[in-house]
């Protein structure tokens, strides 16, 4: 498994050493918008699952899932964009928690704890591989909220909308943490032992 | 690097340790050959191997060694002082060329890689001539000597001896478990052979694992062994006489656990040393020996493995602990008189305390007793501190015996499923709904539970979660709850789950950082049913909710006393008895039995008495059993028809002193109440011929008869004290 992170993070290199023109990305859908996630960064599509609570957990955290022997971290994104849980069993992806995109001298150091730890990402429903063209491409709009700008890697003018384009290590659990915005979920009760162990 | 270089090398440093043993060793009985014996083959079986390996410079300093050792074991030399010194410095010399072959390949060519010094001092030792250079020697050792010996550690650290023994088991046992596999893989869920399958697999599975744990089982002797020679050195330098003992070395601990005890061990031990042993001079004047002695003890109790660091020193100066954490702004002054002297001694494992006067090389520089908890805690264990001026201080570190797998009870809270680990539980009480009501007690805002008399901080696990819907199982709740009486660190609290599921054995799934964070989960494990549970820590769980340890616990007094009076205080089964105008239920009397009497407790219907000759009689397994009838007892429950149990008590008559136990008597009894420590009371302090006890602070009648020749002896009374 490792072996194969590995070989995925050299395509990686390779990948931002010379451009390619086109992408493959994993498209998913929360809430009404598309997303989507460079395939090379996903291990693995758990499809749908139930998914086991953790109390007093930070809002984002949707709960944990076992996989391969481990226990998941799962990330809901539906409580990062501030929507309500989703109705039916959700989808998880797992996500490499490793080699983000905007790394600087303190994601180096949080790194340091959880690196090579994978994490998992609930999504409402998976939709499949779309190759899109690099030109496509659209930065954050200026206006955008402060939450939305930490979690949003662009957007691609694809035909029918928009596609989010969203980079895994901006949703590491541990960088949600630190940015301190997700501790709250928007009108959840959960806020005062989130402050709590913010706190301890 | 070549296979045989790094045999070589895991051997040597493997018998260097062996010899760093042995030389402390040999420093109290320096004419034991077989310890000589031994040293002289650790370094003769360097020097053999490095001439076949081409290694010079080492053979040439094991040549040396050699020629002194050899000189010591002929007799013509006694080991003093100098020379195990010297040995010593041999045998860092012999360690750090080792180390620099590991590393760089060679044994070092550069101008530091001199040994002449060395050299030049075992050949003046092994002449027997004057030992002047030695002084500015031993300086220039010791700081090499921490950072090699840390090195050495390393290099141990990634390999692991096997018996061949155990690994053919595990050999078996994985080709038991694949031809298992094929046989389910072949058949089908509706088979009859599955369930045999299943509970073949279970075993096989059980099996495995025992081997397995058993194979990274090490004694935690290995970990004891570097000691002696750190004692030594560190008295030395502090200029105090200090002894080192071990007890229990054979005693197995999980390698990573060993891996994981060992630097706190190590720097509880130094500061042992530093700060817990007085000088010979202060011991004097305290009337102690002027030799202080470390006590190191490993034994396995109830799942874990307790490592307790004994010293004989001044103890912790509470008022100290008390200046220093306000000085340094840990407490307040109101909380200073809140607190009892546990919970003082627990500042000592405050980040940044330290009590030292001065800061030595050795210790006291505030960083050392809350990363020796805080690794503890780590792997699951805990730290205790006790104390007593003027007497000593043990610390005492518990931790599990292995960390993968550990015992736990599943219960249900909030439709979630926990996992509560078996060590913590103390016991479990079911509390029907309707008697709820009256089970739980308030104060304030803090509700307790009456548990035999002691009151128990009670913590609703869905409440402390915050898990939805409490209120409403609050109101709809008709089964009642499950209290799950919770031990650690000294505090005692009951936990209020919904549901008690199954008791299962847990592979602990360690948690991501995030999760962690929480602070009162201490991993996640997958359930037989494939969901996934969350691991319960308790400590945290009483220290969130507010649970403080107790202050004095009244058992733990009892039982002291029972060491201190003897034969006059013990356990009793204390029950109902009956004094006139029971039936009523006016005038009961709490009668007692020593615990040591009575046998069997029984339920039998009454209509099973029989009787002869007036005498009430029992056919108890085979033989007849006089029944004594606690005032009339037995009539009221058989007036309430045949098939009415009655609770009997089989005991048995103490014999005369010495002799053997005599005659099995029945007891029929209205209520068995409770089993407690109690004393007896002065023989003159009878009532009516009765001998009285207190148990539990309340008057109890101790029934005749049933008393030990040793508690009716005259002789003992005179040594009888006050009543507790």
């Amino acid at each position: 498994m490792i072996r194969t992170g590995m070989q995925e993070q050299k395509a990686l290199r390779a990948g931002a050493q010379e451009p390619e023109e086109y992408l493959s990305l994993c498209s998913f859908t929360a809430g009404t918008a598309r997303f989507g996630i460079d395939t090379h960064r996903i291990r693995e599509v758990l499809g749908r699952r139930l998914l086991q609570r953790v109390p007093l957990a930070p809002a984002y955290i949707g709960g944990i899932v076992p996989y391969r022997g481990e226990v998941l971290t799962t990330v809901s994104f539906r409580a990062l964009l501030g929507l309500p849980p989703f109705a039916g069993e959700s989808a998880v992806l797992v996500l490499e928690d490793c080699e983000s995109g905007d790394r600087g001298p303190n994601d180096e150091q949080e790194q340091h704890g959880t690196a090579r730890e994978s994490f998992g990402l609930m999504v409402d429903a998976v939709g499949g591989v779309v190759t899109v063209a690099r030109s496509i491409l659209a930065a954050n709009p200026a206006t955008l909220d402060e939450r939305s700008k930490t979690l949003f890697d662009g957007a691609f003018r694809m035909p029918d909308g928009l596609l989010i384009r969203l980079d895994p290590g901006m949703l590491r659990p541990a960088r949600l943490g630190g940015t301190g915005l997700f501790r709250h979920a928007l009108g959840a009760a959960t806020g005062d032992w989130g402050a709590m162990s913010c706190v301890r | 690097m070549d296979e045989l270089t790094k045999e070589f090398l895991a051997e040597s440093l493997e018998g260097l340790d062996r010899m760093e043993r042995c030389l402390t060793e040999l420093e109290s009985h320096p004419d034991d050959a077989a310890l000589l014996g031994e040293i002289f083959r650790s370094v003769h079986t360097i020097k053999g191997t490095t001439g076949f390996l081409g290694f010079k410079r080492l053979e040439t300093l094991a040549h040396r060694g050699e020629n002194l050792l050899g000189a010591l074991r002929e007799g013509r030399l006694i080991a003093n002082e100098e020379i195990i010194s010297g040995l010593l410095q041999l045998l860092d010399g012999l360690r750090g060329i080792l180390q620099l072959i590991e590393t760089t390949g060679g044994e070092g060519e550069r101008k530091t890689d001199d040994d002449h010094v060395l050299i030049a001092l075992l050949n003046g030792l092994a002449e027997g001539g004057p030992q002047k250079p030695v002084a500015p020697m031993v300086k220039a050792a010791e700081p090499v000597d921490a950072q090699v010996t840390a090195q050495a550690a390393a290099a141990a650290d990634k390999t692991l001896r096997i018996d061949v023994e155990v690994l053919n088991r595990m050999m078996n046992l994985v080709g038991e478990l694949v031809l298992t596999r094929n046989q389910i893989l072949q058949t089908t869920l509706s088979a009859d052979n599955f369930p045999k399958l299943a509970r073949r697999l279970d075993a096989v599975t059980a099996d495995l694992r025992e081997t397995v744990m058993q194979a990274r089982m090490q004694p935690v002797g290995q970990l004891f062994g570097k000691f002696p020679r750190m004692v030594r050195d560190l008295a030395r330098t502090c200029g105090k006489q200090v002894r080192i003992e071990f007890y229990g070395q054979d005693t197995g601990l999980d390698k990573s656990l060993l891996e994981a005890i060992k630097d706190p061990l190590t720097h509880a031990v130094r500061n042992a040393v530093d700060h817990g042993v007085e000088t010979p001079g202060d011991r004097l004047l305290a009337r102690k020996p002027a030799e202080g002695v470390i006590k190191l003890k490993a034994y396995h109790q109830s799942g874990s493995v307790v490592v307790e660091l004994i010293d004989d020193g001044a103890g912790i100066r509470i008022p100290r602990v008390l200046e220093k954490a306000l000085e340094r702004g840990l407490i307040t002054e109101q909380q200073v008189a809140s607190m009892t002297e546990r919970e003082v001694l627990q500042l000592v494992f405050l980040p940044g305390f330290s009590t030292a006067a001065t800061v030595t090389s050795v210790s006291g520089r505030g960083v050392g007793m809350d990363v020796v908890k805080l690794n503890i805690e780590k792997v699951g264990g805990s730290v205790e501190l006790e104390s007593r001026a003027g007497v000593g201080t043990t610390l005492r570190m518990r931790v599990p015996l292995t960390l993968a797998i550990v015992p736990a009870l599943i219960v249900q809270s909030g439709g979630q499923s926990f996992c509560l680990p078996q060590g913590a539980l103390a016991e479990l009480v079911y509390i029907p709904r309707r008697e709820a009501a009256q089970a739980f007690e308030r104060i304030g805002d803090a509700e307790l539970y009456r548990l035999r008399d002691r009151l128990l901080p009670m913590v609703w696990l869905d409440r402390l979660l915050t898990l939805d819907g409490h209120e409403e199982r609050m109101q709809q709740e008709t089964h009642g709850f499950y209290l799950a009486v919770l031990e650690s660190e000294g505090c005692r609290f009951g936990l209020i789950v919904d549901d008690l599921l199954a008791p299962e054995e847990i592979v602990v799934k360690p948690l991501s950082a995030v999760l962690r964070e929480i602070g009162l989960f201490s991993g996640a494990t997958v359930l037989g049913n494939g969901t996934l549970a969350l691991i319960l820590d308790v400590a945290a769980t009483a220290e969130r909710a507010g649970v403080r340890a107790e202050v004095e616990e009244p058992v733990a007094t009892a039982s002291v006393a029972v060491a201190e009076l003897g034969s006059r205080s013990g356990s009793f089964l204390i029950f109902e008895g009956a004094g006139e105008g029971a039936s009523s239920g006016f005038r009961r009397e709490r009668m007692a039995l020593p615990l040591e009497a009575v046998e069997r407790i029984e339920s039998v219907p009454v209509g099973q008495v029989e009787f002869a000759g007036g005498k009430a009689l029992l056919q108890y397994r085979g033989e007849l059993l006089p029944l004594e009838d606690m005032d009339g007892t037995l009539l009221d429950l058989a007036a309430k028809g045949s098939a009415t149990l009655a609770t009997v008590l089989i005991c048995r008559r103490p014999g005369p002193l010495g002799a053997q136990a005599g005659q099995r008597v029945g007891m029929v009894v209205r209520r068995v109440l409770d089993v407690s420590n109690g004393t007896l009371m002065e023989e003159d302090v009878e009532v009516c011929d009765q001998r009285l006890a207190m148990v539990k602070e309340k008057l109890t009648v101790v029934h005749q008869g049933f008393l030990g020749p040793l508690q009716s002896q005259p002789a003992q009374r005179q040594h009888w004290g006050a009543v507790a």
